[in-house]
């Protein structure tokens, strides 16, 4: 039976959540920020990001380039991201060094320098960033695809930004993005591991306490408004093959119909690992995207992915074209999987392989604590870390109707968005 | 038939010669399995390039009584996954399960291995995928700076000169029937498996012993021999224009060494202080925490059976390729000069040994440390060792590796970017 999860809010605010995990002698300390490129205004993109990168960059206490050999010296891993809901540090130790990840986050959620040099300097580290990513033909039509789907929100912006706001972005921006948003009453601090509970909650209120608690947080009032019709983007440039992406929009994760539509999900191409630090098994070959599009020879690799999300976001499709094949037959291929599942729903054994499936993914993600901590942590931003353990119980209760139903609700051709990235024809020199 | 154990690890000798690495670990209800055998693109003739990494792909694609479509069905049903795939020096296998549904796992594995039926029309299919796969990497900054810089680094016939993977043209060569013939160099005396999770050790030795039975080819077994590359001489560059690109990759290498010298973890000290603590050791303190021109800039090499390269990479703004290049050569003969600091040497040595425990974390994890104890002979009470080995490792030798492997002066430079 695994240890339950302990909840303790401090009285700035600041959540814990605990859980100790005897496997092994490590123990894993994140920090989560209600921040992402979710919360950025327009001229403003990729400034959480920044700010991401800033809190690396040195305190009174530990100066730039000593946090990376602190940790390093302790034996430790770690690491920061940045995401459209959430911003979140961690550091994994040895069980008994995990005080070092308690005094680096508390100390860095209110005492980072953001000097200007080390501003600048992160500025072309964060253009070499996104330059590497522009290397990718899926990166323009990932972007593509986001910018037509979203007219008014702000998940229409790339969580790196745009280029021309890192070129204009000033430390003041970086400094009050930061002052606004790391603050103990908009993080959540997640332990798990080998420790005592009541022993950690003692040293996170020691580490934490004293941090006063920030002003109310701006609230992100845009919504994005029920789409009138199925938009469509082309992408052409220099690229190996054709790419399709599909996007519906979705409701978010707090949707009754969230766990219907990770089943829809898992019937197209498999249940996946809830976190983003691998470590799962590979499910989608018997599902019903490979056998249609890889299968079928039109597609050398197809998927299909729901994100948990704070407010509604997408749920997608996509696939790389086999040589010789238009876009146009894989879009027609994978839009005709989806009208199947409206037509006639699924079978009952897809149901049980799903619940398997998710089970298995579950067990995968707590062999490691670094990802149990992350998925308490990602729950808990998007809605509450009780979901990690209810998730299975919701999709349970989930029937094939219900798959049907939320098929027909939300993957309409009125809600999509279709991209398309067509290779230009090239030579390629060498 | 032998077996012996060092605290919670069995190791056990199959009649075949099938080494097995068993281990109880029940943090989790999952078990991982994790093997591989000494045979790999080395062994395969240069016109059919890609045809060990092929016949790896290819063991899914029907073994045994199942189809491919049968095999992914009964392990996706429950969870569970199986996969293999080749490399230069070495293939590999895995399973993944919940540790219930092992006795699948080992079945269809053992299948793969032993009955592979490389049906036609898969064959056909997975080479559909690889030929995308090959055109979405030749157009990837990375990937061509890499192979450049293999070409570049070995002579033709060596195998380390080519990229396992193939090319369109090789890998649109191999038939059916290569597949097949390469697959009989597959044998047990050259494999070894790990089993490690929730699981009791006499029941999978048992259960190994059952699956594994009928393994029994009639030719000798052939492992996979490197030779050693003649040494460089002076700088060689090549340079890759690549439409449509927005950044460049850049790779600066040497030879490295064999996993079995003598200094390897001097170097690998050496390495981690050149690239790797921290964000990327004294490199990435240079190019990226200072002069901010990358996002990455790394250094890492790779020793096994044959001294492979000894690489520092990074990628830039084609502007700055050459400022990047001079920081990088500057970064390593101040380093060849002056060797590491006490206090560099300290920190390496506090990470590889601190660090140990989160290694050793997952059940992949301990698969995947059992696995390389075995593929050199380290001795079953390596993890105890290791720390001690580590202690070891002083200034001079790291300073010594640093001379004898770094240079400025013989080396290879190799650049895909935009034109």
């Amino acid at each position: 039976m695994p240890n339950p999860v302990i909840a303790h809010t401090l009285p700035n605010g600041m959540l814990v959540l605990l859980k100790e995990s005897r496997g092994a002698p490590v123990a894993t300390s994140w920090i989560w920020y209600r921040v992402g490129s979710r919360n950025e205004p327009a001229g403003r993109t990729g400034i959480s990001h920044w700010v991401e990168h800033m809190l690396f960059k040195g305190t009174p206490q530990i100066p730039a380039g000593e946090l990376d050999r602190l940790v390093a010296r302790n034996g430790g891993v770690f690491n920061g991201f940045t995401w459209i809901d959430y911003t979140a540090y961690y550091e994994t130790l040895p069980a008994d060094r995990i005080a070092l990840g308690l005094q680096i986050e508390s100390d860095r959620m209110a005492n980072a320098l953001f000097e200007p040099e080390e501003v600048d300097s992160e500025r072309t580290v964060i253009i070499s960033e996104l330059e590497g990513y522009a290397n990718e033909p899926e990166t323009w039509l990932d972007e593509a695809v986001k910018a037509a789907a979203f007219t008014r929100h702000p998940y229409r912006h790339p969580v790196i930004g745009y280029r021309e706001d890192l070129e204009a972005m000033t430390r003041d921006d970086l400094y009050a993005h930061y002052q606004t948003f790391y603050m103990p009453n908009n993080a959540v601090l997640v332990l798990v591991g080998d420790f005592d509970a009541d022993a950690m909650l003692r040293m996170a209120e020691e580490s934490f306490g004293q941090l006063p608690a920030g002003p109310a947080l701006p609230q992100v009032r845009a919504a994005e408004p029920e789409p009138q019709g199925e938009r469509r983007v082309t992408v052409r440039r220099p690229g190996p093959a054709a790419y399709v992406q599909i996007g519906y929009l979705a409701p978010d994760c707090r949707s009754p119909d969230f766990a219907a539509l990770a089943v829809l999900d898992s019937a197209l191409s498999g249940a996946k690992s809830l976190t983003f630090m691998g470590g799962g098994a590979q499910t989608n070959r018997s599902a019903r995207l490979y056998p249609a599009l890889v299968e079928s020879g039109l597609a050398a690799s197809a998927w299909s992915g729901l994100t948990p999300s704070r407010d509604p976001y997408l749920f997608e499709l996509g696939a790389t074209a086999s040589e010789g094949v238009a876009p146009e037959a894989v879009e027609a291929a994978l839009v005709a999987e989806v009208t199947k599942i409206q037509q006639d729903g699924i079978a009952d054994s897809e149901l049980a392989r799903a619940r398997k499936q998710m089970r298995a993914q579950v067990a995968y993600g707590s062999e490691s604590v670094t990802n149990q901590a992350m998925q308490l942590g990602m729950w808990e931003t998007l809605d509450s870390y009780r979901r990690v353990d209810t998730l299975l119980d919701e999709l349970a209760a989930v029937s094939a109707e219900d798959v049907r139903r939320v098929a027909q609700a939300y993957l309409t051709d009125r809600r999509r968005t279709v991209g398309h990235f067509v290779p230009d024809t090239i030579h390629i020199s060498g | 038939m032998s077996s012996a154990s060092n605290g919670a690890t069995l190791r056990h000798v199959l009649p075949s010669g099938m080494v097995a690495l068993i281990r109880r670990n029940p943090g989790a209800p999952t078990v991982s399995v994790r093997g591989e055998l000494r045979v790999g693109a080395a062994l395969e003739p240069p016109e059919l390039g890609g045809l060990a990494v092929f016949t790896g792909a290819a063991l899914t694609r029907g073994a045994g009584e199942r189809s491919f479509q049968q095999i992914v069905a009964e392990t996706e049903g429950l969870g569970c996954s199986v996969s293999a795939g080749g490399g230069t020096q070495a293939s590999g296998f895995s399973g993944k399960a919940l540790a219930e549904d092992l006795p699948l796992v080992l079945e269809i594995l053992a299948d793969m291995l032993i009955r592979p039926t490389f049906p036609a029309a898969e064959v056909e299919r997975l080479r559909g995928q690889f030929l995308t796969g090959l055109r979405e990497s030749e157009q990837d900054t990375g990937y061509r700076a890499s192979v450049a810089a293999r070409a570049m680094l070995y002579p033709p016939d060596h195998p380390f000169s080519r990229p396992s993977s193939g090319s369109l043209e090789s890998v649109a060569r191999i038939t059916r029937d290569d597949l097949a013939r390469f697959h009989r160099r597959y044998h047990p005396a050259l494999a070894s498996i790990a089993v490690v999770g929730d699981i009791d050790p006499p029941a999978v030795v048992a259960e190994l012993e059952r699956r594994f039975a009928g393994w029994r080819p009639d030719s000798a077994p052939e492992p996979v021999s490197i030779p050693d590359a003649p040494p460089l001489a002076g700088v060689r560059r090549g340079d890759i224009a690549m439409p449509g690109k927005v950044q460049s990759d850049l790779i600066w290498a040497v030879h490295g060494l064999r996993r079995s010298a003598p200094d390897y973890y001097a170097a690998m000290v050496a390495n981690m202080i050149l690239g790797q603590i921290g964000m990327g050791g004294r490199l990435g303190e240079q190019v990226r925490e200072e002069q901010g021109m990358a996002y990455y800039c790394y250094s890492d090499f790779e020793a096994d059976l044959g001294a492979g390269p000894w690489v520092a990479a990074a990628g830039v703004s084609p502007e700055n390729v050459e400022r990047a290049t001079e920081a990088i050569l500057a970064e390593i003969a101040l380093f060849r000069e002056e060797g590491p600091t006490n206090e560099e040497l300290d920190d390496a040595r506090a990470y590889l040994t601190g660090s140990l425990v989160i290694g050793l974390e997952t059940s992949d994890g301990i698969a995947g440390s059992l696995l390389g104890i075995e593929r050199h002979s380290l001795g079953l009470d390596y993890i105890e060792r290791y720390p001690a080995i580590i202690a070891t490792v002083d200034r001079d030798q790291v300073h010594a590796a640093a001379q004898k492997y770094l240079s400025t002066e013989s080396y290879i430079l190799s650049v895909a970017g935009p034109v």
